[in-house]
């Protein structure tokens, strides 16, 4: 209906033009905010990347060198916060959307939990992680304490994701899995947990830029070190936290904060690009 | 039988967890007078590039030793020194009279500096002035001699080492001052100001003369009559100046002890100096 008052050229009012205008301008400049972003990061530091700073050592407090020992450091704290995050998440979504009818007032609780901690600033959840996971269970400072604070963090994005997309499949699916006799235990998994994939694919997404961007909840849980850590119980420095120490700490290093941005970036794009061709990959293979 | 079995193997993997576990607690092997074992140090963001720096060189003459480096600001190294959660705080001011409990070693100097804009005709500004523009009694610069504009006054957040030497140098309150924009660490303060034509703050020599030779627009003003530089620092003629320290609580252990005595060696000078900081002579 919509598109065929834009279409009808004729019967255009003022009122459509000015929708129209405004419409196109909110497009373009989200568009331009974009492009801005992404060519000043490329333009300041395209000049600097190569294989040798992306594989090997920072020296001189980062401004030489490179910035190995922070993407493994980065990619440990990711893996621990996805594997604690992720099965967490599916649960509490499936309670929720699924097994919480019977129980209504418990899942709104559990709701009402989750939309609050989704807007706690995450300085608050650094500051939870640095007293409970490195000072209550000794962890120190360490990859596993900073990945446990950051599924913390991230939780809250996962299960609303996840529910929504398992609350969006129509009820005919499980009225029509129910009716051929199948289990809630083979609707589930066969028939609204793929259906709900997409869903949950937005979740992950979210979560993996939040977690790679964080700096807040990661400078006093998996610290500063910038040296190869050799278990998940050692202190390592995030990319994002590199980035901010080179462009606020350490004079002259804006140069290699640009590469390092650049690699962020590009890391946040294949790993999104992953997601999204997992997801399509299992959808089209249990259809 | 099967019971015995798994006893022997519960045996020989307990028997493992203590080999590892003796392997990775923090000791010192008398033996062949090796040092081993971790050091924890937190605290001053200042200091914490330099402290990285040292722990990396202090690694590579004993490999058996981690030298972990964390920040959160020199009000955290001291608490951090008194509680134990740390081996080292790191300071990047002097001790206050009453803060006894603890022991500082000085590690390196750095000079504080007020800092403009280069395109700023401004030359020289006495410390009554430098008061009189932070308490906002003058707001324009041609009030001090310079372009009809108004001033943005750049001042650092509360917990930050520039601040109190700043503010005890010129017997002000945080309170009294008037504020247009806040910052954090030297290179934002920089960042600030070299965007700003309008702009004064203080920050660090060595940073501010880093940038200079990188090009920024950057103009160090004089103090007093005495050019800010890290000659200047060294010597102990340039009045705004602060020492960044390590503290422990008590005598330090062994391995901190070591490390200390590494940081202020005179070996370690060149690393000071490329971090932009003073070095310290103590042979004099």
């Amino acid at each position: 209906m919509a598109s065929k008052i834009f279409s009808q050229s004729s019967s255009k009012t003022w009122p459509d033009f000015l929708l129209l205008g405004a419409t196109w301008t909110t497009a373009i400049s989200i568009t331009v905010i974009f492009l801005w972003v992404v060519l000043s990061i490329v333009g300041q530091g395209l000049g600097q990347l190569s294989l040798e700073f992306l594989l090997t050592e920072p020296m001189n407090a980062g401004r030489d060198g490179g910035i190995a020992p922070m993407l493994i450091s980065t990619l440990l704290i990711l893996v621990v916060c996805l594997a604690v995050a992720l099965p967490l998440g599916l649960g509490t979504a499936l309670l929720l959307a699924e097994f919480s009818v019977s129980d209504k007032r418990f899942g709104q609780w559990v709701r009402r939990s989750l939309d609050f901690l989704a807007g706690v600033p995450s300085i608050v959840f650094g500051l939870f992680g640095s007293v409970f996971f490195s000072k209550i269970l000794g962890l120190g400072f360490s990859l596993l304490s900073g990945g446990l604070t950051l599924a913390c963090m991230v939780l809250p994005l996962l299960i609303r994701a996840t529910e929504e997309g398992l609350r969006s499949q129509p009820a005919s699916y499980r009225q029509g899995a129910a009716a051929l006799g199948l289990s809630k235990t083979t609707t589930l998994f066969k028939v609204l947990l793929p259906a709900a994939l997409p869903g949950l694919m937005v979740g992950l997404v979210l979560s993996v830029g939040r977690a790679l961007a964080e700096t807040a909840a990661l400078i006093f849980t998996s610290g500063y070190v910038d040296r190869f850590p050799a278990s998940l119980l050692d202190s390592g420095r995030a990319l994002s936290i590199h980035i901010f120490d080179l462009s606020m700490n350490v004079p002259g290093g804006d140069h290699n904060a640009a590469a390092s941005a650049l690699v962020l970036l590009a890391l946040l794009l294949i790993l999104n690009g992953l997601a999204a061709f997992i997801s399509l990959r299992w959808s089209t293979k249990i259809k | 039988m099967v019971h015995t079995l798994y006893l022997k193997r519960l045996g020989l993997v307990s028997l493992a967890f203590a080999s590892l576990a003796a392997c990775s607690s923090p000791s010192i092997d008398s033996s062949n007078g090796d040092l081993q074992g971790k050091i924890i140090l937190t605290g001053s963001s200042t200091v914490a590039p330099l402290a990285s720096e040292l722990g990396k060189r202090f690694e590579e003459d004993h490999p058996h030793v981690r030298v972990d480096v964390q920040t959160g600001g020199s009000s955290r190294g001291l608490a951090d020194a008194r509680s134990g959660q740390a081996d080292i705080g790191m300071m990047s001011r002097d001790l206050a009279i009453d803060e006894t409990d603890v022991t500082a070693y000085a590690v390196a100097k750095d000079g504080v500096a007020i800092v403009i804009h280069a395109d700023n005709p401004i030359t020289e500004l006495s410390p009554e002035k430098i008061v009189e523009i932070y308490k906002g009694d003058v707001t324009q610069w041609e009030t001090v001699g310079g372009n009809d504009t108004p001033i943005s006054v750049v001042n650092k957040a509360e917990g930050r080492s520039t601040l109190e030497v700043f503010l005890k140098h010129f017997d002000l309150k945080n309170s009294e001052i008037k504020a247009q924009i806040i910052i954090g660490d030297n290179e934002q303060g920089i960042k600030t100001i070299t965007g700003n034509p309008d702009a004064i703050g203080y920050v660090s020599i060595g940073a501010a003369e880093n940038s200079i030779a990188r090009g920024e627009p950057l103009k160090l003003l004089p103090l007093e009559g005495i050019e800010p530089s890290t000659a200047s620092v060294q010597d102990s003629s340039f009045p705004l100046s602060r020492t960044l320290n390590f503290v422990t609580s008590g005598e330090p252990e062994t391995l901190s002890k070591a490390f200390i005595d590494f940081a202020q060696s005179s070996e370690v000078h060149n690393i000071v100096e490329q971090q932009n900081f003073v070095p310290i002579d103590f042979s004099k």
